[in-house]
C-alpha cells in the first residue's frame, strides 16, 4: 500500500498497472525466475507437498530474506511439528540469521491454544497479530493440521472465509503450507481462494530422489510452467528451471563463419567447417574415435583462444587428463586458453542440474565451444523421454542463438544411427550429423561419413580415419 | 500525531467490506479519532455535507454513488470543497481519483503504519476551509 499525494504529485513515476503487480522474491533467484519475478505481494499462497519435501525449508529461505526493519514477519507453527523441532533445524541453514530472530522474524506456537479452542480460534489469533504485530508475511505451518481441529466441513469453510477476508483487507503476504495431495486441491476450500499455489513433491528413483518444484496457480502473473527439479542444500532449495527453448532474437540471422572441427581432413569433408552456432551429432559405436574428434575440437578451440567447454559423463577426470595427454596437448596451456573440462558422474546424474549448470558456465565463461561425451549419458538420466526430447531441442535453440558450436557425442550399438528414440530425435534436430563406424577382423578399421550439414554441401564419400598419438586424421 | 486533537476530528468512511472497516476502525481509533462508516457513496455524500468530518476516506466501489462519483459531489458543494478525501481503493486508480478530485490516493490493502500516517498528514498539514468556517461558527 503506497501513499500517493495527488495534490503535490509525490506519487512515484509508475503507473497504476505497475504498482498492482508488485512482487515478493522468494529469496531464491531461480525461484523468482520460475513465479515471474516473485510471489505477488499482499497475497495468500499453498506450498503444498508431502512430508519431508522441503516445504519449510523454502518457507523459511524466503522470510530471512525479506525479513527487514521494517515490520516483522511471523511464523506460527500449528500442530505438525513442535516449534522447539523447526528452529533446531533452522540453524544449520546458511540463510539463517540470529540477529533477525525474535526481533524481524517471530516464530510462534499456537498449537496448544487451537488445541484448546479448536480451529475457529485461529482468526481471532491472526487478528491480534495484525493489530499487535503488523507482520508484513505470516506463514502458518501446517495449515492442514488446523483442518483437524474443525469438527464439521462448515466450519472449516468458515474459517478459511473469514481468515481469507482479514488477510485480503489487511496488507500482509501469507503463505499457508500443509501436506496436501493433488487430490486436495478439489477438497479444500483455501485451494479455491489462493492466490498463488506451489508444490513440492518428491520421486524415489532406485537409490536416490529427485525432487520437483511445481507452480500450479499464479494469479495475475505468468510464470513458467511443469516441473523444475530441485536439490536441498545448507544454503535452501537449489532449483533448476527447465529448460525452455528461447525466444529468437528479433534480429537473429544464423552465422556465416566456419569453424574448424580441428581434425585434419574432416574441415576439408564438411566444406571447411561447421557453421558457428551450429550444433554437430557425432555418432558411432564404442572405440570409434568420438572422444578423440571432441577433444582435439575442444583443443583446437583453446587454440583459437575461444572459450571452450568439454562436458564429460564418460571418463573420470584422471582417465581424460590422461587421454589428453596422449594426444600431446598441453592440458595447463590449452586450459590457459580458456578449456574447460568438466566431469559428472553418469550414476548421480540429474539431467536438470547438468543442464542449467552447463547454461550457467556457458553464459559465465562466454563459451563459444562445447563438446557433450555424451548425450546417451543425458538420456539414461532422464526419466521422461518427453523431457528429453523437449531437453534436447531446447538445447540446441539456445545454441543457436547464443553462437555456441557444439559437437554432442553419442553411442550407437552398431556403424547404424537408430531410426528411433534419441539417436532418431537427435539426427533431426542437429545440423549436422558425423557417423563413425568400426569394422574388420585382422586390422581396426575406422571410417567417417557426413550425413548431413545443414546450409552447406559436404562430401558423400565414406572415408577413412586412423587414430594415432597425435589424434584422429582423414586418411582416404 | 495530528496538529489538532484527534478527538476532534472525525473521519467519515466509505466502505462496505467488514473486514476492511474491522481493520480501520481498529488503527483509526487506536491513534485516538471518531470514525463513522457509511454504507454507500449517497449515505456518505449526506452525511459529509450535513456534518462535514476532518477526513473523507472512500472505497470507489460502494453502491448508489461510486467513490469516484462521490469524490466530484464533494468537491462541487461548497461545504466540503476544501475536505480532504482519500480514496483507499482495492482498483489502481490514482489518475481517475485524481481527476475526481480526491487529495490523495492509497491502494488496498490495509497497512496501519501507512495508513494512520496518510490521515495524520493529511489533517495535520491541510485545516480545510471547512473545517475553519466550522470553527469560526462554534
Amino acid at each position: 500500500m503506497g501513499l500517493e499525494v495527488i495534490a503535490d504529485r509525490r506519487a512515484d513515476s509508475r503507473t497504476d498497472a505497475e504498482n498492482a503487480t508488485e512482487r515478493m522474491s522468494a529469496g531464491n533467484v531461480e525461484a523468482d525466475h520460475i513465479l515471474g519475478g516473485g510471489f505477488p505481494a499482499n497475497s495468500i499462497n499453498i506450498i503444498m507437498g508431502h512430508p519431508g519435501s522441503g516445504k519449510t525449508i523454502f518457507a523459511e529461505q524466503l522470510i530471512f530474506h525479506n525479513a527487514g526493519d521494517d515490520r516483522p514477519i511471523l511464523y506460527l507453527t500449528t500442530l505438525s511439528e513442535p516449534l522447539s523441532k523447526v528452529v533446531r533445524y533452522l540453524q544449520g541453514f546458511q540463510f539463517f540469521d540470529e540477529e533477525k530472530l525474535g526481533t524481524q522474524v517471530i516464530y510462534d506456537d499456537v498449537g496448544p491454544q487451537l488445541a484448546k479452542d479448536g480451529a475457529a480460534a485461529l482468526v481471532p489469533l491472526l487478528e491480534n497479530a495484525i493489530e499487535t504485530l503488523s507482520p508484513k508475511v505470516i506463514v502458518i505451518d501446517s495449515f492442514k493440521a488446523v483442518h483437524d481441529l474443525a469438527p464439521s466441513v462448515t466450519e472449516r469453510r468458515q474459517m478459511v472465509y473469514a481468515m481469507t477476508a482479514l488477510l485480503t483487507a489487511f496488507g500482509t503476504t501469507a503463505f499457508l503450507l500443509g501436506e496436501y495431495t493433488e487430490e486436495d486441491i478439489l477438497l479444500y476450500p483455501e485451494f479455491a481462494v489462493a492466490d498463488g499455489i506451489v508444490e513440492l513433491s518428491r520421486l524415489r528413483l532406485g537409490n536416490r530422489d529427485e525432487r520437483y518444484f511445481r507452480v500450479y496457480k499464479l494469479r495475475g502473473s505468468h510464470y513458467l510452467e511443469g516441473a523444475h527439479a530441485f536439490r536441498i542444500t545448507d544454503s535452501g532449495l537449489d532449483i533448476y528451471p527447465r529448460l525452455v527453448s528461447p525466444r529468437m532474437p528479433a534480429g537473429y540471422e544464423p552465422a556465416t563463419e566456419r569453424v574448424s572441427i580441428g581434425v585434419p581432413g574432416l574441415d576439408e569433408m564438411l566444406d571447411g567447417g561447421v557453421w558457428r552456432g551450429t550444433t554437430t551429432l557425432l555418432a558411432g559405436p564404442s572405440g570409434a574415435g568420438k572422444t578423440t574428434i571432441g577433444l582435439q575440437f575442444a583443443v583446437e578451440g583453446a587454440a583459437q583462444g575461444e572459450p571452450t567447454l568439454y562436458m564429460n559423463f564418460q571418463e573420470n577426470p584422471s582417465q581424460l587428463i590422461r587421454t589428453i595427454r596422449s594426444l600431446g596437448v598441453d592440458l595447463e596451456h590449452a586450459q590457459s586458453r580458456g578449456l574447460d573440462l568438466v566431469y559428472a558422474s553418469p550414476v548421480e546424474l540429474q539431467i536438470d542440474s547438468i543442464i542449467v549448470d552447463m547454461f550457467r558456465r556457458i553464459q559465465e565463461r562466454g563459451v563459444r565451444r562445447l563438446v557433450v561425451d555424451a548425450i546417451g549419458d543425458l538420456a539414461s538420466a532422464a526419466t521422461d523421454p518427453q523431457r528429453l526430447h523437449d531437453y534436447l531441442y531446447a538445447l540446441v535453440q539456445h545454441f543457436a542463438v547464443s553462437n555456441v558450436t557444439s559437437i554432442l557425442n553419442f553411442e550407437t550399438l552398431g556403424n547404424q544411427i537408430s531410426g528411433e528414440g534419441v539417436q532418431n530425435a537427435m539426427s533431426y534436430l542437429s545440423d549436422n550429423v558425423l557417423l563413425l563406424t568400426v569394422d574388420g577382423e585382422e586390422r581396426t578399421r575406422r571410417r567417417i561419413r557426413v550425413l548431413k550439414t545443414r546450409g552447406s554441401a559436404h562430401d558423400p564419400i565414406i572415408r577413412e580415419v586412423e587414430i594415432t598419438a597425435a589424434g584422429l586424421s582423414v586418411i582416404g | 500525531m495530528p496538529s489538532q486533537d484527534p478527538e476532534s476530528s472525525t473521519i467519515l468512511i466509505a466502505e462496505r467490506d467488514q473486514s476492511v472497516r474491522k481493520l480501520q476502525e481498529l488503527f483509526l481509533k487506536r491513534a485516538g479519532f471518531t470514525v463513522d462508516f457509511a454504507d454507500d457513496g449517497r449515505e456518505a455524500l449526506e452525511r459529509a455535507v450535513l456534518d462535514p468530518p476532518a477526513l473523507v476516506i472512500t472505497e470507489i466501489l460502494i453502491p448508489t454513488l461510486d467513490g469516484l462519483a462521490l469524490c466530484r459531489r464533494l468537491r462541487e458543494d461548497p461545504r466540503t470543497r476544501g475536505t480532504p478525501i482519500i480514496v483507499f481503493s482495492i482498483l489502481a486508480a490514482s489518475q481517475r481519483a485524481s481527476e475526481a478530485g480526491a487529495t490523495a490516493f492509497l491502494r488496498k490493502p490495509l497497512v496501519d503504519s501507512i495508513f494512520v500516517a496518510a490521515v495524520n498528514d493529511l489533517i495535520a498539514a491541510q485545516p480545510t476551509k471547512a473545517v475553519e468556517e466550522q470553527w469560526a461558527s462554534r
